[in-house]
């Protein structure tokens, strides 16, 4: 089983979700079974859910929304224009 | 803005005389989808703007830069690979060739550089308690509007990559492509914002006048009998 050293080494990416599953079970074992560790842990978990929670409080504004909406819009008669091209000499009135 | 509004009148007004081809097709159905799969992450790309810029006017026309490129460069867009990703990609670009250079020198960073666990270690202190959970810490009180302030601190690189994996979850792969560095990168990036958002996250809650290493556990040492986590908390809320 991974020693303390690991497993707080480990905390980090087993929060990210970027250990190969060996490593997850590894850390696991250890977190059952160490007190020390899974108080650290916990608490890194937590801080992880205080800032991503707030943060994600946060939503674009409606009228960015709305602009988006109608740039999209724009950008759709922009490729509908690029052909055929339209005759030459002739001008919109 | 103006101007185009006017051209697309002209172009409504005139479809006699300037033909265009019905929408359809496969060109069209692709384009529908982008704009379905963009406005999903359209909340993600204006807050992670919003953390490049800091400032919500700039955060809302580098979103529209962003989308339009993206629009237009659609078609190179390699299907069933990671769209979030390539969206983010385009954003980061788009806020380098224009929008960093006009925001001049990034301010250098005061943060002092603190150890992995410096919340954990602070919190916990010298009281032989452990914290488990922020809840129970004058962190807690921290709102939106501080934690995004803590995230502006740290410097541009370290900010966009915290911004992308805590609060947006991207995986370091994602990270990488987003951001345009390797993965190692990506990992020490995390490693060091990471450390300084938690000193950040002290500083804005000794700025809202919560708290001070030492008067937590003063607190904490006069609250006997209490809990030292809730006794912590207790303090907090009432301090102002």
């Amino acid at each position: 089983m991974i020693n303390c050293r690991n497993c707080v080494q480990a905390l980090n990416p087993y929060l990210d979700r970027e250990l190969s599953d060996d490593d997850i079970v590894e850390v696991r074992q250890h977190l059952e079974a160490c007190g020390g560790c899974l108080h650290l842990y916990s608490f890194q978990e937590s801080l992880r859910r205080l800032v991503r929670g707030r943060c994600l409080e946060q939503s674009a504004p409606e009228s960015l929304r709305t602009r988006i909406t109608v740039t999209f819009e724009m950008e759709r008669l922009r490729f509908k224009q690029r052909r055929p091209r339209p005759p030459r000499g002739v001008q919109p009135n | 803005m103006c101007a185009a509004l006017v051209r697309l009148k002209a172009v409504n007004a005139t479809p006699a005389v300037r033909p265009t081809t019905p929408d359809t097709g496969e060109a069209a159905a692709n384009r529908a989808r982008f704009e379905e799969e963009a406005l999903k992450h359209l909340d993600a790309l204006y807050r992670t703007a919003l953390r490049m810029t800091r400032n919500p006017s700039d955060a809302e026309d580098l979103v529209q830069d962003a989308l339009v490129r993206a629009y237009r460069f659609y078609d190179r867009f390699e299907q069933g690979t990671n769209f979030r990703a390539w969206l983010f990609k385009i954003l980061t670009n788009t806020y380098i060739n224009s929008y960093r250079r006009k925001q001049g020198r990034p301010q250098e960073s005061s943060l002092e550089d603190t150890e992995e666990f410096f919340l954990y270690n602070q919190l916990s202190g010298n009281s032989g308690e452990r914290v488990t959970d922020v809840e129970d810490t004058v962190l807690d009180t921290l709102g939106a509007d501080s934690i995004q302030r803590a995230i502006d601190q740290l410097p541009p690189q370290f900010r966009t990559t915290v911004q992308l994996s805590d609060v947006e979850g991207l995986s370091y792969a994602e990270i990488a492509e987003a951001t345009g560095v390797a993965k190692g990168t990506v990992m020490s990036r995390l490693f060091r914002g990471r450390r300084q958002l938690q000193r950040a996250l002290w500083d804005q809650a000794q700025a809202a006048g919560f708290t001070s290493g030492s008067k937590v556990h003063g607190d904490a040492s006069s609250d006997k009998g209490r809990p030292k986590t809730n006794g912590v908390v207790a303090r907090a809320g009432g301090a102002q």
